[in-house]
């Protein structure tokens, strides 16, 4: 399940990756540009600089910046790092296995279909870089007038 | 991906050691009548590279025989030879066979091959070294040592393991110049590995008493194997594609857990396998160079491991003191009566001098693909059409195994397999590795 926390991280990669090259990012833009809580993008940024997708200098002039080009990270890499293994749910997964209460995993049809869903889920994920996802963008309509219509009262 | 190329129809293998004749057997699978399959080789013997020409019996495969099949898609195929013939028993596995006996398997299997091609006409062996190989309007042009040349569609570099001159005042094992020893004097050995283990069960066969100072930059012994089951995972487990720390913490951390619920760490490691090449090909430069650099000493001695019996017999030698393994590097060498061999240590920078009646060159590292040994590689590299890797630890070549050009071209007539695609491939020196590349390889090629 992909999180707040790689729905969060993806979007500030995102934002590096429409910066132009080298050119570092105010972790306070990124917040209010994504509408992301401060405190958290902070804690997010640094499992990803551990992780060695983005770079940060300190003090007056510092930010974040991507640590290799946009078309390198792939966004699986990223949800990874942020939420885990991939898993659609968590009893499919072999390292970070939890056993569900209520059921018998080596009968679960539920399981095993799930664990063919993660192998998909990684086909699509590994394929997609940051520059394919920054690129998405360019290619929606300009305005809104997909999303669902709020119907005045 | 390219699919399968219907007009290809002739294909020269440059070299007839393992991985050559693994890619010819695979390749002659294909049911099409109009194919030629050359392959060539300079040594008398098709099937033994480096590796298997060995005659020593105590010189035995560092994997076990279930998984040492020349096919992909039937991989007990060396098992049964081996039970055929009465050369192994099913409760004797896991069996780590004496390399000659591999060497055996793949001539019976060349053989076979011939035998049934012989008809056909699709498999032409020549028994000459290849000088160089040259694209043509039509296909390649591979020239031969004795002044012929063969043409076809396209040519396959399969000349495996590169042996570089040994470094210095060090000589190679079995080349001309290590002539008869005193059975008691002292060796020194450059390299603490799989080379060195070799060496030592070699020196050992000749009646060799005296010790052997082994040195490298870290002085580690490869791990035994022990009969084991690998874990499963997922690629959906595995982060890809992080900078080299966070990997390491990983799977130290997986191991760690797997260890507190009773699993072997040899599980852990094997556990990966399936998915080694994918994490390399994903890390970025940097994690690369890293690896190579810094962890690579550490994780060879995990993954590459020795028959329980050679491990019994190398420590045992380490116990008695005949094996001294030193974590340091030789700084001088100077020749005399034989060589006062100054080796410092990592830890202590301690110097210390030993007389050695001989250095032998064990280290077993490409330290520069550009200065190959191999005259088709290096004129490919003279000339521009091939390339080093960024690491120089290969020749640089597409997912798909073409060779890269220096300006970037991606050759569609020259191709590479084995050991020379290591830069791309990292674990491809080891059978069960190179036979999936080439059951892939003439898939694209022949579908």
């Amino acid at each position: 399940m992909l999180t707040k926390k790689g729905k969060y991280g993806l979007k500030a990669l995102v934002h590096l990756a429409e910066m132009p090259a080298g050119q570092l990012a105010f972790v306070n833009d990124i917040a209010v540009a994504n509408n992301i809580p401060k405190k958290f993008l902070d804690a997010i940024l640094g499992e990803l600089r551990n992780a060695g997708f983005v770079q940060s200098r300190k003090g007056k002039d510092g930010g974040y910046r991507l640590a290799r080009p946009a078309d390198e990270i792939k966004v699986g890499h990223v949800v990874r790092v942020l939420d885990g293994p991939l898993a659609p749910i968590p009893c499919a997964s072999r390292t970070q296995y939890q056993r569900c209460e209520d059921c018998n995993e080596a009968t679960c049809q539920v399981r095993h279909l799930m664990l063919e869903v993660r192998q998909a889920i990684a086909e699509v994920l590994d394929q997609r870089s940051l520059a394919e996802m920054r690129d998405i963008a360019d290619d929606l309509p300009v305005a809104r007038d997909d999303l669902p219509v709020k119907v005045q009262a | 991906m390219t699919g399968p190329t219907n007009s290809i129809n002739s294909i020269i293998i440059v070299g007839g050691g393992a991985s050559g004749v693994v890619l010819a057997a695979h390749l002659l699978k294909s049911p099409n009548p109009d194919l030629r399959v050359t392959l060539i080789e300079k040594r008398p013997h098709f099937g033994q590279g480096i590796a298997y020409s060995t005659l020593l019996s105590a010189h035995v495969l560092n994997v076990g025989a279930a998984g040492m099949s020349a096919y992909a898609d039937d991989p007990g195929n060396f098992w049964r030879w081996l039970l055929e013939r009465g050369l192994a028993t099913p409760e004797q596995a896991p069996v780590y066979a004496p390399r000659s006996l591999y060497a055996r398997y793949l001539k019976e299997l060349l053989d076979d091959l011939e035998t049934r091609e012989r008809e056909t006409g699709r498999l032409r062996l020549i028994r000459e070294e290849s000088l160089s190989i040259s694209p043509t309007a039509s296909g390649v042009e591979v020239a031969l040592a004795n002044g012929t040349s063969v043409v076809a569609h396209l040519a396959v570099l399969a000349t495996g393991h590169d042996e570089q001159p040994a470094q210095g005042h060090a000589i190679r094992m079995g080349s001309e110049a290590d002539t008869a020893l005193d059975p008691d004097s002292r060796i020194v050995v450059l390299g603490t590995g799989l080379s060195m283990v070799d060496a030592f069960l070699s020196l050992e066969q000749r009646g060799h008493r005296g010790d052997i100072i082994a040195v490298s930059r870290r002085g580690l012994l490869p791990s035994p194997h022990r009969k084991g089951n690998p874990i499963k995972l997922d690629v959906a487990d595995i982060p890809l594609g992080t900078q080299l720390s966070y990997f390491v913490g990983w799977f130290r951390d997986l191991i760690r857990e797997n260890q507190k619920a009773g699993v072997d760490w040899r599980d852990v490691v094997d556990g990966l396998r399936p998915f080694n090449q994918k994490i390399w090909q994903n890390w970025p430069a940097s994690a690369k160079r890293r690896f190579v650099e810094h962890t690579k000493a550490w994780w060879d001695i995990h993954r590459h491991r020795m028959a329980p019996e050679v491990y019994a017999r190398v420590t045992e030698a380490v116990q008695s003191g005949r094996i001294r393994p030193i974590a340091g590097r030789v700084v001088g060498v100077t020749p005399g009566d034989g060589f006062a061999v100054e080796v410092q240590s990592r830890h202590t920078q301690r110097l210390e001098t030993f007389d050695a009646a001989r250095i032998y060159d064990c280290s077993g590292i490409v330290r520069d693909i550009s200065t190959s040994s191999n005259s088709v590689v290096r004129s490919l590299v003279d000339r521009g059409l091939a390339r080093p890797d960024p690491l120089r630890i290969g020749l640089d070549v597409s997912a798909d195994c073409e060779i890269i050009a220096v300006d970037g071209t991606v050759s569609r007539k020259i191709l590479a397999v084995g050991p020379l695609t290591r830069g791309t491939f990292f674990e491809i020196d080891a059978i069960p590795d190179i036979r999936v590349q080439c059951a892939r390889l003439s898939k694209r090629l022949l579908g």
